[in-house]
Parts: C-alpha cells; structure tokens; sequence
C-alpha cells in the first residue's frame, strides 16, 4: 500500500515539476517578447527623436536663411539712410553718407524698436572705395551675462552682402559723389 | 472541474485580449489625432509666415502690385487686426499667428479667396516715412460712389494693369441702388463725397443679403475735408463705427498712401493702429534729419550740411542755401522743429485727432523749403 502510494506521489510530483518548467519556459518566452516589444518601440523613440532633431534643426536653418533675406531686404530700403531726390522715387541700392552718420546714433538710442524689425542682428556699412569708413548701425547679439561683462550665445549665423553706392553730398564742385561699398547683414539664431 | 476552469480561462484571456487591444488601439487613435491637429497647426504657421515673407517683399517694392494665389487656402479664413501699435495676422481657427510693430499693413479684417492682391505705396511727409502695403482679394469687391472724378479716374489709372491677376475688383457707381454685390465675399462701398453713406440711411436692397460684417463702407468727407468715416451694416441700416471723424494726415496730391489706406483697412481701430506705426517712424526719420532734440540745438542730416555751408564759405549761392535751411520765413529748419514737437506731441496722445493735425501744415512748409534748395543751384537739400 505504502509502495503504491510513494509511486503515486512520485508520479504526482514529477507531473508537477514537468508543469513547473513549463510554465517556466512560457514566461521566460513572455518575457523575451516583451522585452524584444520593449526594444522595438525604443529603437523607435530614438529613430523618431534623431528624426525631429535633423528635422527641426533643418527648419531653424531654413527660418534663420529666411531671415537674412528678409532682413538684408529691410535694410536695403530703409528711408533711415537710403538716397532720395525730393519727392522722386529713391536711387536703388544707395545710401546717403550724411544720413549713415545719424542713424547709427538715432538706431542705438531706439534699439527696442528695431529690434523688431531685425531682431538679433549686426547691419554694418563698409566703404571699399575711396576711404574705408564702417558704419555699424544696427548690433543686436544675444548675449548672457557671465561674471566678467557679457558671453555670446547664439549658434548659427547668416551673412548676406549687397554691394552699394555710397551718395556723398558734401563734395565740392569738381570732386565724386559717388563711393562704393558694402552692405553686410548678419543674423542669429 | 478542470474542463470549467478551463472554460473560464479562455473568456478571461479572451476579456483581456480585448481590453489590451482597445487600450492599445485608443493610444495609436490618440496619436493619429494629436499628430493630425499638430500638423494642421504646423502648415498654418508656415502658410502665415511664407506670407509674411511675401508681405515683407511686396511691401518694400515700392508702387507695385503683387498677387498670391491661395487656392490651396480657400476653405480657410485670413484674419488680419491692429491693436495697441501692433498688428497681427494668421489663419481664423488656429493658434499661430505674425505680429509687426513696424510696417503698416492696410487690409479687411477677413479674406477668404483664391487670390491675394498685395499694392504697395510710399507715404511721404514731406519725406518718405515707409511704405503702406494694402492687402485685398480677389473676391472683395470695392464700390466707389460720389462726384469726386478726379479721385476715381486717379484710382483707375492706379489700379489699372494689363495682368489680370493684379486687378483690383471695383466698380464706380452712379446711383448706389444699382449696387450689385455679385458672389463676392464682402463688399467695401467708398463714398467719395460724403453723401451717400450716413447712420440710419438704408443700405441697397441687394446687400440685405448679405452677413452684417461683409458689407462695410467708408465715407470722406464733402470735398475738401480730408476726413475719413467707417461704416457696418447693421440690418437695413448703416451703422456708423467711430464716433469722431478721423483725419487723414498726408499732403500727397496724388496717390496718396494715406487716403488708399483709410479705403483698404477693414475698421477705424485699425486704420489708426497702422497710422501709428507710420508716425513712430516719422519721429525716428525727424531724429535722422535733424537730431534728437532740435528744440536745443540742430543735428542730424541738417547738421551736416550747415556745417559743410559754413565750412565752405567759397561754396556758389552759400548764403542762399544756409538761408532756406536756416534763417529764411520758411526754412527747413524751423518747419523740421516743429515737426518734431507734433510728432512726440502726437505720440503721447497715441495719435488723437487734434494732437497730429498740425503736422501736416509743418510739412507742407518743410516740402516748400526743400524744394526750393533743390531749385536753387547746387544747394543740398535735405531729403
């Protein structure tokens, strides 16, 4: 009696160690998919986060070029420093010495509001031909304070150039009018 | 027993499958969502700000007329408004809108259409201050009525291209109960002589059709009183929109930039807002002719030329050229100064109606001045 019963016992309990490692391998099986699923949606994540990163940094590429278009635009007709002949239409790609000489003054004094047509921006004015006088009339960089002054913190930079005649009124008889230079737009982003 | 355990673990498992599928599919429905409304709202913000670009283009091209052909943007609406010295502009719906604190844009405060017609012009007192950019639409119709002929045949000659796309829709009228508003989104009735348009008189029967906000009018005043009226319908009637008449502040005999304006924009407020931000570059272009503060002594531009007169006392006609800059009845100088105490005058009182009126006067005497050194010989004048 007692032999039947350890042999039912031991039959019971190898039934119940071959169900145990079952169930041990159908977890382990689980948790290799979840972790095969967890694995999947992280490369998934990262792919997508890369994604937006090269994405996003495209855009603030093409707003910044965008930018310099629109601001070297702005700059090329601004009636602050552009020559005019009266109630005649202004000489296109001209600026007038006399007024250069004010407005970087009149700009600096007003930067709040041109800050909002440039933004953060450097417009310098440069003569080539015949001196070599720079005007800067509009430098706005973003800067942070540091313990020492200030420290630039932008990370990219547009340039753009239009070359330009510079009107010299204050000539007498006999001498050129005309100069030649530059216009240098940069912006930050 | 084990069959019945068995049963109950299959309907279990079956529940739960069905739950996590549902939970699963709700979250990816969620994204889809999300990520369509995100999107949506990132082609807004790059319509509005390819616009922007345009606008900035089309503004700077001096007398020039562009169009935009928004087809692709037909079912939705473009807002524009002007409050506080700032102006804005996006898509009806959506979050992301453009604001400019700078440049005057004179539109309707709502266009829906297939094609934008974008005109520029200069507005000068006496000098060129900036350039206004009216925006309209194909589809928003303007009438113009009143015995002021020689404004309407100046707007046509304007208006007039050989490009069908830059035509601006518009019509002149005899009698305004011909008025026919067509299928256009809204209609802008221009009185030209200040009779036909006033509170309490009944609107053209065929625009009692139409929404209250798509039919608007401004009247000038009789010729002669260069002043501005808004109009709405209200009902049958006309509603008047600001209580005082507004004065439009230019000289210019023709095209003038100011006038066109108070024609384009869609209401008083921002008729005035977008003046505003022509007089904060005034006061920036008086600083640049003739210094900050003129009252103590003169600089800027003017500055310059009287020193190099001074200077250069072999200079032809010296005495002549310092004259009219400085010393003569009407000279630049003095018409400048004064031109600087009513512009800060003007800016304090945010451009209330009396406290910018005299600017004109100054600059009709500062435009005499500088004529007159452009005439005379080889003087320098000042703009």
């Amino acid at each position: 009696m007692n032999e039947n019963k350890k042999r039912k016992l031991e039959k019971y309990q190898r039934r119940q160690r071959r169900l145990r490692r079952k169930a041990q391998i159908r977890m382990s099986e689980t948790i290799a998919i979840i972790f095969i699923f967890f694995v999947l949606i992280l490369f998934g994540v990262i792919f997508y986060y890369k994604y937006s990163q090269i994405s996003n940094r495209e855009k603030q590429e093409e707003l910044l070029a965008n930018r310099a278009m629109d601001a070297a635009l702005q700059s090329l007709f601004l009636p602050e420093v552009i020559c005019t002949k009266g109630e005649a239409e202004h000489e296109d790609n001209c600026f007038d010495i006399m007024k250069l000489n004010q407005a970087e003054e009149v700009f600096s004094k007003n930067l709040n509001y041109y800050f909002n047509l440039f933004s953060y921006a450097k417009i310098t004015v440069t003569e080539v031909y015949p001196g070599n006088l720079t005007w800067t009339i509009y430098d706005k960089q973003k800067v942070k304070k540091v313990e020492n002054g200030t420290e630039r913190i932008w990370e990219n930079k547009e340039n753009t150039y239009y070359v330009i005649a510079l009107r010299n009124d204050s000539k007498i008889e006999g001498q050129k009018k005309y100069n030649l230079g530059y216009l240098e737009v940069e912006v930050y982003s | 027993m084990k069959s019945k355990s068995a049963q109950i673990q299959v309907t279990f498992n079956w529940i739960y499958i069905m739950i996590a599928g549902a939970m699963i599919l709700l979250f990816f429905i969620g994204i889809i969502v999300k990520e369509k409304a995100a999107s949506e709202e990132r082609l807004s913000a790059e319509v509005v700000d390819i616009m922007e670009s345009i606008f900035t283009g089309a503004s700077l091209s001096e007398k020039t007329k562009n169009f935009i052909d928004t087809s692709g943007l037909v079912d939705y609406t473009l807002y524009f408004d002007c409050d506080a010295g700032v102006s804005e502009f996006g898509l009806s719906g959506y979050s992301y809108y453009v604001s400019d604190s700078v440049n005057p844009l004179f539109a309707p405060l709502e266009l829906s259409s297939t094609r934008l017609v974008l005109w520029s012009l200069p507005y000068r007192l006496p000098f060129k201050v900036i350039d206004f950019l009216f925006v309209t639409s194909a589809n928003t119709k303007y009438f113009l009525v009143g015995n002021d002929v020689s404004f309407i045949n100046e707007f046509n000659n304007a208006t007039e291209t050989d490009n069908s796309m830059l035509k601006i829709n518009w019509e002149q009228l005899f009698d305004l109960n011909d008025l026919d508003p067509g299928g256009n989104f809204q209609v802008r009735i221009v009185d030209l002589d200040g009779t036909n348009v006033d509170v309490g008189k009944p609107l053209p029967e065929k625009l009692l059709a139409m929404g209250d906000k798509k039919v608007t009018a401004v009247s000038f005043g009789k010729l002669g009183v260069n002043t501005v009226d808004y109009y709405q319908k209200e009902g049958s009637v006309w509603k008047k929109l600001n209580d005082n008449p507004i004065r439009i502040l230019s000289i210019d005999e023709e095209r003038d930039a100011a006038k066109y304006g108070a024609i384009f924009s869609g209401s008083p407020e921002s008729y005035q807002c977008n003046m505003m931000k022509a007089f904060k570059k005034l006061d920036k272009l008086i600083a640049v002719y003739g210094g900050e503060k003129m009252s103590e002594n003169i600089g800027g531009k003017l500055a310059e030329i009287v020193e190099f007169y001074e200077s250069n006392p072999e200079t032809s006609l010296t005495t002549e050229c310092l004259g009219y800059l400085t010393t003569y009845d009407e000279n630049v100088y003095t018409s400048l100064r004064s031109m600087q105490n009513q512009i800060k005058t003007c800016l304090v009182f945010q451009g209330e109606q009396g406290k910018c009126f005299d600017l004109i006067t100054h600059a009709d005497t500062l435009r005499k001045a500088n004529r007159i050194l452009s005439e005379t010989g080889d003087c320098i004048s000042l703009y």
